[in-house]
């Protein structure tokens, strides 16, 4: 493992809305750090040494580094976009590795057998062809055309339909994921996954969503979404070897994982390997 | 994924995450994400020879020579973990165990037979047999037998005292 | 009937599991418990001062432990599931559903400290919860010897409801289920119910199902 290429990304360090006076004691990457709220009303981050670290409070979260981050930290257009609710799912501690936690939200095949009678169920557990790519333009990984039938796809739907999705992976712990809106079909809902660091076996998972739905009640679309998370943290929390294999021949990949291969091979260019391993042990 | 997690249908022991099933060979059968393929031969999970006799399982490390050890007149009562090692609970009981890790409670001779397997991290997993009928005060008294002796054991494992 | 629930609270899955077995229709009122501590906001310390959740209204009723409310359905819809034919029986009801508070304060302490970023001592909790879980067992076995299958008697009572979600949920908080046989036994053959529901945490059983015969681009 190297800390050094995943040293100046920007993670979520906390909720924007639970931002206060006392602070937050949490950790990036074993290091401790405070998350406070300063004089002035702004989010304020130090870390061990009382350093200052760099900071931002954008989609509902604070985001720090213990670098110097060379990009900002990657747009979702669909932040800005007038009509969304934005949801504050909250955190979930997860003991497995970040880069674990990223590639499952990847994964459409696990639905029927994990998320059982909500995004997918048997017989309908195919994995038709779809297309990825990383795109070099914004250095981020995509898969686009991915669909999945679906009992009840969101807290909005009602009976089965043919999901679709879009994943993105703008940043080594984060994935944002647009999917089929079922009250307005010419537009995505957004799903993410903000994915804190604080150890290689160890993260806060922070998901957060901006959904087109006027009727569902927030705490319902936080119920929802805390569900499918829910059922995935004990998968999580058993998959063996505890970091993910970026080199190939440990784990077998089929069709249905071209997101997956796509995102191991887009890490092991940037030497993002803190949460990998890179040798089958 | 650990297989534990998943489930059984018909012969065939499926995964939790993704459904893939696998034959008693070890062989996978069905991928369930791709339903028309049929899974090439390099994709197998590790297999053990299992043998089940006198209500016992038993798991062989390797190729065994010969059979597992025959348990005549003996009824498995239940499994236990102890947070202790096989030198505590050998301390604890006053007997030493066997070469195949049997130990006879001494106070009641011949009655209550524990079968030891030393697990990681210093634990040990007891399997109770108890001879004779399984007749239930005999039972729950030995079954309460062998948690007061992993008390025990697990008294001098923590105080270090066990040799 | 109205419950105050929250989907990831085990003690609230006791009220909606014991619903569902005994096909009782629930008013699901549902909670903000994290991360909006809406248990802690003025509206629900007026109906229970105590700030935690569930909540039962029935009419002038409030109820503020899950082991009552179980007894209220049971009462009303199931009065075989409070098993009080027997005064041993009747005993070992109460038994569980005392002990099932023992549960929720360490596997449950465990779950919320691990899961949730509670602030508890993790090791004592855990401790505790592996303490609760080995009496369970053999509480367990002990049955069995007696020819009975669950915890309180030969049949499904309140007991068994009480003591479910947090057992089942233990891993949640650290704490492995693969030290009892005779527990993993039990939980399974609740989880195997008709009309059992799940909560997140608890899978499926997918052999319950057989398998299903798919062709290639049939999905
Ligand atoms: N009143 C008890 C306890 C229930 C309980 O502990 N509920 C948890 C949620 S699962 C709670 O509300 N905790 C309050 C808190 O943690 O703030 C019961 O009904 O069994
Ligand atoms: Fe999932």
């Amino acid at each position: 493992m190297t800390m050094q290429a995943m040293i100046d990304e920007w993670y979520p360090v906390g909720l924007a809305s639970e931002l206060d006076q006392t602070g937050r004691a949490t950790a990036l990457m074993g290091e401790p750090i405070e998350v406070v709220c300063d004089e002035n009303g702004d989010a304020k981050v130090t870390g061990s040494n009382g350093r200052v670290l760099p900071v931002r409070v954008r989609y509902g979260h604070v985001w720090s580094s213990l670098g110097a981050p060379k990009k900002e930290l990657f747009p979702i257009p669909e932040a800005d976009q007038p009509g969304r609710r934005f949801v504050d799912v909250g955190v979930v501690r997860v003991r497995c590795s970040p880069l674990r936690a990223i590639e499952n939200f990847l994964d459409i095949a696990h639905f029927p057998f994990v998320h059982t009678d909500i995004l997918g169920a048997e017989p309908h557990t195919e994995v038709q062809n779809y297309k990825v790519e990383i795109r070099e333009d914004v250095d981020e990984v995509w898969a686009t055309q991915v669909k999945f039938y679906q009992p009840q796809a969101a807290k909005s739907a009602s009976g089965g339909i043919t999901t679709e999705y879009m994943y993105r992976v703008p940043a080594p712990t984060c994935s944002v994921l647009y999917k089929t809106c079922p009250p307005r079909p010419s537009e995505w809902d957004v799903i993410t996954l903000f994915v804190q660091p604080l150890a290689e076996d160890l993260c806060d998972v922070w998901p957060w969503m901006a959904l087109f739905d006027d009727t569902t009640s927030l705490t319902d679309l936080i119920h929802f979404q805390q569900t499918i998370f829910l059922q995935d943290r004990s998968i999580l929390e058993n998959q063996i070897p505890r970091l993910l294999p970026l080199d190939p021949g440990m784990e077998i990949p089929t069709r249905a994982d071209l997101t997956s291969v796509a995102y191991r091979r887009w890490l092991k260019r940037h030497n993002y390997t803190y949460g990998a391993q890179l040798v089958a042990q | 994924m650990r297989l534990s997690h998943g489930f059984v249908r018909g012969e065939a022991l499926s995964c939790i995450y993704h459904g893939w099933s696998y034959a008693q060979a070890g062989n996978c059968l069905r991928i369930p994400a791709h339903p028309g393929l049929v899974p090439p031969e390099t994709i197998r999970v590790a297999t053990h020879v299992v043998e089940e006799t006198d209500g016992v399982i038993w798991v062989a490390a390797g190729q065994p020579e010969g059979g597992p050890p025959r348990l005549d007149g003996l009824i498995p009562l239940r499994s236990l973990t102890a947070h202790a090692d096989v030198a505590a609970i050998e301390a604890a009981a006053g007997v030493r165990a066997s070469a195949e890790g049997v130990v006879d409670l001494a106070q009641s001779p011949g009655i209550i037979r524990l079968l030891l397997s030393a697990q990681t991290e210093g634990k040990t997993l007891i399997h109770v047999l108890i001879k004779g009928t399984a007749d239930p005060t005999a039972g729950i008294a030995a079954s309460r037998a062998a948690e007061s002796l992993r008390r025990k054991a697990e008294n001098l494992h923590t105080k270090g005292i066990a040799p | 009937m109205k419950l105050y629930d929250y989907i990831l609270s085990p003690s609230c899955y006791k009220v909606r599991l014991m619903a569902a077995l005994t096909g009782v229709t629930l008013d699901i009122r549902p909670v903000d418990f994290h991360p909006g501590a809406e248990h802690k906001g003025a509206e629900l310390l007026a109906l229970n001062p105590a700030g935690s959740i569930p909540i039962f209204v029935d009419g002038d009723l409030i109820l503020t432990e899950s082991s009552a409310i179980l007894v209220y359905l049971a009462a009303k819809a199931a009065p075989e599931w409070l098993a009080v034919a027997s005064a041993e029986e009747a005993a070992r009801v109460q038994q569980w559903l005392s002990f099932s508070g023992r549960l929720t304060a360490s596997l449950g302490g465990a779950r919320l400290t691990e899961m949730l970023l509670r602030p508890g001592d993790i090791g004592a909790l855990q401790a505790q919860g592996v303490l609760a879980l080995r009496e369970l067992e053999a509480g367990l076995v002990e049955q069995s010897l007696r020819g009975m299958r669950f915890l309180a008697a030969n049949r499904l009572t309140v007991a068994d409801i009480a003591c479910f979600p947090y057992v089942a949920l233990a891993p949640d908080g650290g704490v492995s289920l693969d030290p009892y046989p005779a527990i993993r036994l039990w939980s399974r053959a609740l989880r195997g119910l008709d009309h059992f529901i799940e909560m997140p945490g608890i899978h499926r059983l997918h052999e319950l199902k057989p398998e299903p015969h798919i062709e290639a681009g049939e999905a």
